[in-house]
């Protein structure tokens, strides 16, 4: 199995345009949007909705009956999710990390979990007969990192896996990497595009994950992206040109490799150098 | 006990912004005007430092404690402790804050009317 990611250093660069049409340009796998704070690639796809999945996270919940106020989970909880007060144990849900302790340190066996519902993931089936999935967190949550990890283990069984990463470097970004084999950055050449691409390969040196570079609305910057990338050895597999067409065209929710040929041969020509990289 | 949001140590400090990242927590005890100060060890939390600082001034027996604002965790932790909570809103000293306390100036927060919810109340 391979698992691409598709990063990027802040939202707007281009990520989801590019993890989708390389899908569809390549016609197998499947995709994950995994960007569950503002899933868009479902916008782009369409697919037919077949089947949508609640995710849930467990909390503790004390039985004041059988609490005696000794403080141990408190003490545990390295997250500040429970805090035994005065006369009883409050517990802060979305705080809580669900890593079992409290529980564990319970000598009066006071704590049991509960479950709630923190977002959902939706699974449907492309025209052209291939699948995606998407996360959605529900508005308010605070960590969409357990939706991210049932995505991945809804697609283990997958030869290949797009995956439309959150932007940035949060926890978020952190968890759609798990068990990726190459990252596709794209970078806009800007200076602001440039911090924020920098953080983003150091995420991955550190987690030790090859990646290549592809630049978004070429033309518009410097040479400062291309120095960087050449200093890091990062390849650039493509430059995608700055048009207004593919703006407009975006802006209407179509898919820019279904409309420009040329936009489509790039596509083809990353998906090339790409597999050279990984294998097929 | 009475604990002060503070920027740094003692009755000159200049009172906090905030509640739960709050630099330190100035004790004052009006018995015998002994004078005290706690580093909030929550200020680097990454999350929940509010009900953990209310723990720590619970743990330094505070029973009021006057702070610029308050969220909805602390609110409920601040509670379920039973210390009772005051708003200040000039930016002064600790010493001066207390006299304003002492002064019946500052509005309680705790009080009836106030749910856990209201720190999230827009006016
Ligand atoms: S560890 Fe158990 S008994 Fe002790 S305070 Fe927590 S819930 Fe209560
Ligand atoms: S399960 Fe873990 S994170 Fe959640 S309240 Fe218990 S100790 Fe804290």
């Amino acid at each position: 199995m391979k698992k691409i990611a598709v990063l990027s250093g802040k939202g707007g660069t281009g990520k989801t345009t590019l993890a989708t049409n390389l899908f569809i340009t390549m016609g197998k796998g499947v995709l994950i949007d995994a960007d569950v704070e503002e899933p868009n690639s479902h916008l782009f796809l369409k697919p037919n909705i077949q089947d949508t999945k609640v995710v849930k996270k467990k909390y503790p919940n004390v039985d004041q009956e059988k609490c005696n106020l000794c403080g141990a989970c408190g003490d545990f909880c390295r997250y500040n999710a429970i805090l035994p007060a005065k006369n009883k144990v409050l517990v802060f849900k979305e705080l809580c990390h669900d890593c079992g302790g409290c529980q564990l340190v319970c000598q009066q066996n006071a704590i049991t979990y509960k479950e709630r519902a923190i977002g959902k993931i939706s699974t449907g089936q492309l025209s052209n007969g291939l699948t995606m999935h998407y996360g959605d967190l529900t508005v308010g949550e605070v960590s969409g990192v357990p939706i991210i990890e049932q995505l991945h283990r809804m697609v283990e069984k997958e030869d290949w896996v797009w995956i439309d990463s959150p932007p940035g470097t949060s926890c978020t970004t952190v968890a759609a990497l798990e068990g990726v084999d190459f990252a596709l950055i794209v970078a806009e050449p800007t200076p602001f595009g440039l911090s924020d691409m920098k953080m983003v390969v150091e995420l991955l040196e550190e987690r030790n994950i090859d990646m290549a570079v592809v630049v978004n609305k070429a033309g518009l910057g410097d040479q400062e992206l291309h120095d960087f990338c050449a200093t890091k050895r990062i390849d650039v597999l493509a430059e995608i040109p700055f048009q207004k067409d593919y703006a407009a065209h975006y802006a209407s929710g179509e898919l820019l490799s279904v409309q420009f040929p040329e936009y489509k041969k790039i596509m083809e020509q990353i998906l090339d150098r790409l597999l050279k990289k990984v294998g097929n | 006990m009475i604990a002060v949001c503070a920027k740094s140590q003692g009755l000159d400090a200049l009172v906090e912004e905030r509640f739960g990242r709050a630099q330190y927590f100035v004790l004052f005890n009006e018995d015998n005007s002994e004078v005290a100060f706690i580093d909030n060890a929550a200020k680097h939390e990454s999350g929940g430092a509010g009900g953990m600082a209310v723990r720590l001034l619970h743990d330094a027996q505070v029973d009021v404690v006057l702070v610029p604002e308050l969220g909805p965790k602390a609110m409920d932790a601040i509670k379920a402790f039973e210390i009772k909570v005051y708003r200040y809103v000039d930016k002064k000293t600790v010493k001066e804050t207390i006299e304003d306390y002492q002064n019946g100036l500052l509005k309680r927060l705790d009080d009836s009317t106030a749910t856990s919810k209201s720190g999230l109340r827009r006016v």
